[in-house]
């Protein structure tokens, strides 16, 4: 062992025992030898004489890297030595010394990686300098397993590195690729496929694993081949024969139905696929699936009857002639019970494509209406196997019941496993409606009288068909009841399933119902039923928390939809609700269990709505209010007297607490209209003002806990829609909490605010606005880059993305503050010092931003600044440098030079949108300032840009022109005309 | 197997490779298991770090020597010379960069070449992340080569563990395998619940204005 032996060795050493200094000693030297000349030799040698495969492999990645990044640089001489040498290793071809190693018996990542040199060496050669590459290799196939082996790792890696389109390829690859085809298509295909024929031959009963590598590389090639190698009278019978004989190996029998698939998947004309389909006699190999097993055997039978079974459906759908329909639906019904029975009665890995198939399947039934019996039979089959598919196993059910870790994995499991399948349902659903609805009636009806053993499976299961079916039933068809949904529901209502405590049957229970509420619009006399399910032990009340949080929001959604209808109940809902109420919000509760969106709150948003309709009388309602308002009010005061006294430890559990009780509070105001509270009961009106009293207080006493502040936030958003203009006192105080301090994302939270109050209030905020705006605008500027974000490798990073999020928001309030007559806050005193870095930031991004959007609002900011502030020709100038700053900068770059930009792409039709922007921008600046602006856009702008002096003229006539369309499309024209003048020199791209 | 300053284990342990292109997530996802985080090695010299984690099942100890190899240059380090007896890998895209899902095949490839027919996981990480450019509609690879995918958000921790299971099964070539105990994370940096996302966006919606529908839940489904 020398001492490059010994480097790399230690260089790459597994086991830790070398310290990294001598690693970093052993990386120089190693890096060093690499710089030599002569590399390619020390390498070659090396891989010759040395038995360490960490040694082989050092040497073959440096060769690998020599011929593909050096190879110019090597005289011809030397490269006819690497090939030769290469060529030689993987022809297992003895140089004369008797020690040599022997790569091919090494392990297999060596001989990989010495394909993977060799298919370098093939796509810098083959074929101008080394055409008989494949032919030679040919004879020396003879000499056994070690180089057919060999042989099929570099037609592997072959497709791998250079041909198969599943990686991505550069152009210059993909002409390479194609040249590497052509060639071997002309001159050695023919041998090639010959020689696989002769080694299965001749090894299938010897060498069984070697037989599998040849078909499995045979296998990528199909595709691209003449098909007439492989099909033909030799070929096909063999590779069926090793399908069907018993004694082989699965692998063997798999890989050769591996080949047979890649043959049934060729593209070709339909007509030619068809006779192919029907000359192969599939049926011989119908009778390996029948048995029922879990083997890689069965894997691959299958994927060949789908892949048979895609292609025939596909000649069914393309070709027109009668007898050509004929034989392929002869040829469909043949393997579809196949197909059925393979996906009910075996374990696969997926069953993806089946469903897709059967997907396809169905959607061509669609244009065959009406059904042929056969076809009937094959949905009632299709339908049974989707319900054999979505069944749980019971051996899960104590896990999904209580829902501990296993329950939760086999849960995501089968709904990410039921998707495609409820897919397939509802295309079935849609073709045969009836036999569907028949079908899930006849399961539920049998699941419910099933045995205890597998009863909780079985009605899940059911439901699940009928919840699933649902989504795609019509409004119309659902509020009629059609076909035999008026049995369904009611039946579905007034059965009383034993396993109702199992969380899993209760939850799809509650959700069916919901989804099918549209019918009970329609007939209220099961309006009782209904509220029982969801009021009683089934629901809210169930014993398991996930149901009873989930039948809260179910609720919500019932009182939505029904809600007029249920005013008669109210009172007995309150009652039933109370202790649940009480529940939510009370002192002790631990932050985990209950944050998140299923936390139960949205029974005060059900509540709510219920208290909240005008056809409850005035003094029933301020009662029911109070009832709720006044205790959880009394609960924030109660905290708030003790902040100054609460230990660390409580802090987090109080502030739990305090959230909770906003979040209720926010929910059950949702149910009360502006002109409820502000009109017609301002004594409403009155309690949520005292509400909000009190929890603005929560700002000021807990400053900076962020949870809190944005739940405030959300409650102070929630008022200004349910008080209007009567929330105005409010706010000054509340801004300044929420400025104060504030971090990006908080920032956003505040600016969503602000726009909300704009866009609702337009002028009459203007006072709030012009208080806060100094401050937000230096903040914002502070933080943000008045240019681009840097890209590339590690700025995709939650603090830039925060950074962009706050640049877009603020770019909306921008663009809101301009368009609701606000414009007069940039202009105010305090304000006034940002004026300046504000419009560089507009000038910029509506020039440069990548989003075009954005761009857009920042054009139409500065149009409606404009409108706004400059007055017509010769008046005073009301914003002093304003006029020469956007005639100076702001037309001649972005109204110029950004369009010019070829990067502004007139096919996109955002872009389009910015571009009528920026169009009637000009029309706007001429209207204002008149030759001022022309003499300058035309004098200065437009012959930087070389335009000819006709089309500058044009330009002015058009401008001064009413229609602003054809100023648009000349405009657009003459853009395209600049460009193409430019010829993509000087400043424009 | 072992490493500098570890004491070799006397349970299972097997050499993890995570692959992926530069900036998906690979460093702080197995950052996030802290004991690994602790014990941690840095190879400057051959740049890659390897991290042992331990994960307790239900039939004993398992650790993974997770080998994470980011940031080598081009035509420096060892490249695929990590990938030697590599025994299970992750594969690592980031939902939020398209590109680095179109290059999956090739570090599949990469893979491949050296370690023949070892369990392989494809991650899809940043799924909390608003602006998703890679649905998981979209991502059909693992289908092709019967590789085992999951959703990912190494900064939430959400199915941090669901990788390190499927592997601890494959190798052990027993599907009842489960984890007994949690392995010590990292808190959360950013809370993800699809759901409460849904609610949070809908707040904002209600925030901007404009009435909502009246059955505004309806479009979530």
């Amino acid at each position: 062992m020398d001492d490059l032996d010994k480097a790399i060795l230690i260089l790459f050493d597994e086991s830790g025992a070398v310290d990294s200094d001598l690693k970093l000693k052993a990386k120089e030297y190693c890096d060093k030898i690499k710089e030599e000349a002569a590399i390619y030799r020390i390498c070659i040698e090396r891989l010759c004489f040395s038995n360490l495969v960490q040694v082989q492999f050092w040497c073959l990645q440096t060769l690998h890297d020599v011929i593909r990044v050096g190879y110019s640089a090597i005289s011809p001489e030397e490269r006819y030595l690497i090939r030769k040498s290469v060529f030689s290793i993987a022809c297992f071809e003895g140089l004369d010394d008797r020690n040599v190693v022997r790569v091919l018996e090494g392990p297999a990542f060596i001989k990989n990686k010495l394909a993977q040199v060799l298919v370098t060496l093939i796509y810098s050669e083959y074929p101008l300098v080394w055409s008989s590459l494949f032919v030679d290799f040919l004879p020396h196939l003879s000499k056994g397993a070690a180089v057919i082996d060999m042989f099929c790792r570099v037609l592997n890696a072959l497709d791998v590195e250079l041909i198969s389109l599943d990686y991505p390829r550069t152009p210059e690859e993909l002409t390479v690729g194609g040249r590497v085809k052509d060639e071997m298509r002309q001159h050695c295909v023919s041998q090639i496929v010959r020689a696989w024929f002769d080694i299965i031959s001749m090894y299938r009963n010897s060498d069984q694993e070697l037989c599998t590598s040849v078909l499995e590389s045979m296998r990528r090639y199909v595709s691209w081949i003449d098909i007439g190698l492989i099909v033909n009278d030799a070929f096909i019978p063999l590779l069926f024969e090793l399908v069907l004989v018993d004694g082989l190996s699965d692998q063997l029998r798999g890989a050769a139905a591996g080949c047979l698939l890649a043959v049934v998947s060729k593209r070709m004309d339909h007509q030619t696929k068809l006779s192919l389909l029907q000359s192969l006699r599939i049926s011989r190999v119908f009778g390996l699936v029948n048995k029922d097993g879990d083997s890689e055997l069965i894997s691959s039978l299958a994927a060949l009857l789908t892949g048979y079974a895609v292609e025939v459906l596909e000649c069914f759908k393309r070709l027109n002639s009668e007898d050509s329909k004929g034989i392929s639906m002869e040829l469909l019904d043949e393997v579809l019970p196949s197909v059925f029975y393979v996906m009910q009665h075996c374990e696969l890995d997926t069953t993806f494509n089946i469903v897709q198939f059967l997907s396809g399947y169905v959607a061509t039934m669609k244009s065959l209406s009406p059904l042929r019996e056969k076809q009937l039979l094959h949905v009632g089959q299709i339908l049974e196997v989707i319900r054999s598919q979505v069944l749980y196993d019971p051996m899960y059910r104590d896990n999904l019941d209580v829902l501990d870790k296993i329950g939760r994995e086999e849960e995501d499991r089968m709904v990410e496993f039921r998707k495609d399948l409820f897919v397939l349902l509802r295309c079935v659903g849609r073709v045969a409606p009836d036999v569907t609805h028949l079908f899930i009636q006849n399961s539920l009806v049998s699941a419910v009288a099933s045995p205890s053993d597998r009863n909780v499976e079985e009605v899940e299961a059911a439901l699940s068909l009928l919840y699933a079916f649902g989504e795609s039933m019509s409004d119309e068809a659902m509020r009629t009841g059609s076909g035999l949904l008026s049995e369904l529901v009611p039946m579905l209502l007034s059965t009383r399933l034993s396993c109702h405590s199992n969380r899993l049957v209760a939850l799809v229970y509650l959700e069916t119902v919901t989804r099918y509420l549209k019918f009970i619009l329609e007939n209220t006399q099961y309006i009782p039923l209904v509220l029982s399910a969801f009021l009683d032990e089934r629901g809210i009340h169930h014993p398991s928390i996930n149901v009873s949080r989930r039948a809260s929001y179910l609720f919500m959604r019932v009182v939505k939809l029904l809600k007029v209808k249920l005013v008669p109940f109210i009172e007995t809902i309150l009652q039933s609700l109370q202790d649940t109420v009480a529940r939510f919000t009370s002192m002790n509760c631990t932050s985990k269990e209950l944050l998140g969106s299923e936390d139960g709150s949205h029974i005060f948003e059900a509540i709510g709505l219920l208290i909240g309709m005008e056809d409850v009388p005035l003094a029933k309602q301020s009662d029911y209010l109070s009832s709720l308002l006044t205790p959880l009010c009394q609960q924030v005061e109660a905290l708030i007297m003790n902040a100054k006294v609460l230990t660390p430890e409580e802090t987090p559990v109080k502030v739990t607490n305090v959230q909770q009780i906003i979040i209720a509070i926010n929910s059950l105001s949702k149910g009360f209209s502006e002109r409820l509270v502000t009109a017609s009961r301002p004594a409403i009106g009155v309690m949520f003002k005292q509400t909000l009293d009190v929890l603005l207080q929560v700002l000021i006493v807990f400053p900076k806990i962020e949870p809190l502040r944005s739940r405030v936030t959300s409650f102070i958003h929630r008022m200004v829609e349910t008080l209007g203009a009567s929330v105005f006192p409010y706010l000054p105080k509340a801004l300044e909490q929420l400025l104060s301090e504030s971090e990006p994302k908080e920032m956003v939270g505040l600016l969503l605010l602000l726009n909300q109050l704009i866009c609702k209030f337009s002028t009459l905020v203007h006072d709030i606005l012009d208080e806060v705006f100094p401050t937000i605008a230096g903040r914002i500027l502070s933080v943000i880059p008045r240019d681009v974000f840097p890209s590339g490798p590690g700025t995709n990073t939650e603090e830039i993305r925060e950074l962009q999020e706050l640049q877009r928001i603020l770019y909306t309030f921008l663009h809101v503050i301009a368009t609701h007559d606000l414009s007069s806050i940039f202009l105010s005193p305090k304000s006034r010092g940002y004026l300046h870095p504000i419009m560089q930031l507009l000038l910029f991004t509506a020039c440069k931003h990548k989003d075009i959007l954005v761009r857009k609002a920042c054009v139409q900011i500065l149009i409606r600044l404009i409108k706004d502030w400059c007055a017509k020709p010769l008046a005073e100038e009301k914003v002093p440098g304003f006029q020469s700053f956007i005639i100076e900068n702001f037309a001649t770059n972005c109204c110029l030079y950004s369009v010019l930009d070829r990067s502004f792409e007139f096919r996109d039709a955002n872009t389009l949108v910015l571009f009528g922007e920026i169009v009637l921008a000009q029309k706007v600046m001429y209207e204002k300032f008149g030759d001022n602006f022309l003499v300058h856009f035309v004098s200065k702008g437009l012959s930087a840009a070389h335009c000819p002096q006709d089309l500058a003229e044009q330009y002015c006539q058009k401008l001064q022109g009413t229609d602003i369309k054809a100023l648009k499309s000349f405009y657009q024209s003459l853009v395209e005309n600049l460009r193409v003048q430019q010829n993509g020199s000087l400043v424009f791209r | 197997m072992a490493l500098p300053s570890q004491q070799p284990v006397d349970y299972p342990s097997f050499k993890l490779v995570i692959v992926g292109d530069g900036g998906t997530g690979k460093t702080t996802f197995v950052k996030r298991h802290l004991t690994g985080e602790f014990e941690k090695k840095y190879e400057p010299t051959i740049g890659v770090e390897v991290h042992p984690l331990d994960f307790f099942t239900n039939r004993g100890k398992i650790r993974f020597y997770c080998w994470d190899t980011a940031g080598q240059e081009k035509f420096g380090g060892l490249r695929d010379g990590y990938y030697i007896h590599g025994q299970c890998a992750i594969i690592m895209f980031d939902v939020t960069a398209r590109l680095t899902y179109k290059n999956v095949p090739t570090w599949h490839r990469d893979l491949c070449r050296v370690c023949e027919n070892i369990p392989i996981v494809l991650c899809g990480n940043k799924v909390d992340v608003k602006n998703r450019q890679v649905k998981a509609k979209q991502v059909t690879f693992h289908r092709k080569k019967n590789l085992q995918y999951y959703e990912i958000s190494a900064k939430s921790n959400y199915n941090f563990e669901k990788p390190f299971l499927y592997l601890a099964r494959k190798l052990a070539g027993n599907a009842d395998i489960h984890f007994v105990e949690s392995p010590a994370l990292a808190p959360p940096e950013v809370q993800i619940d699809l759901a409460a996302q849904q609610l949070h966006e809908a707040e904002l919606a209600q925030a901007a204005a404009q009435p909502l529908p009246d059955d505004d839940d309806d479009t979530f489904e």
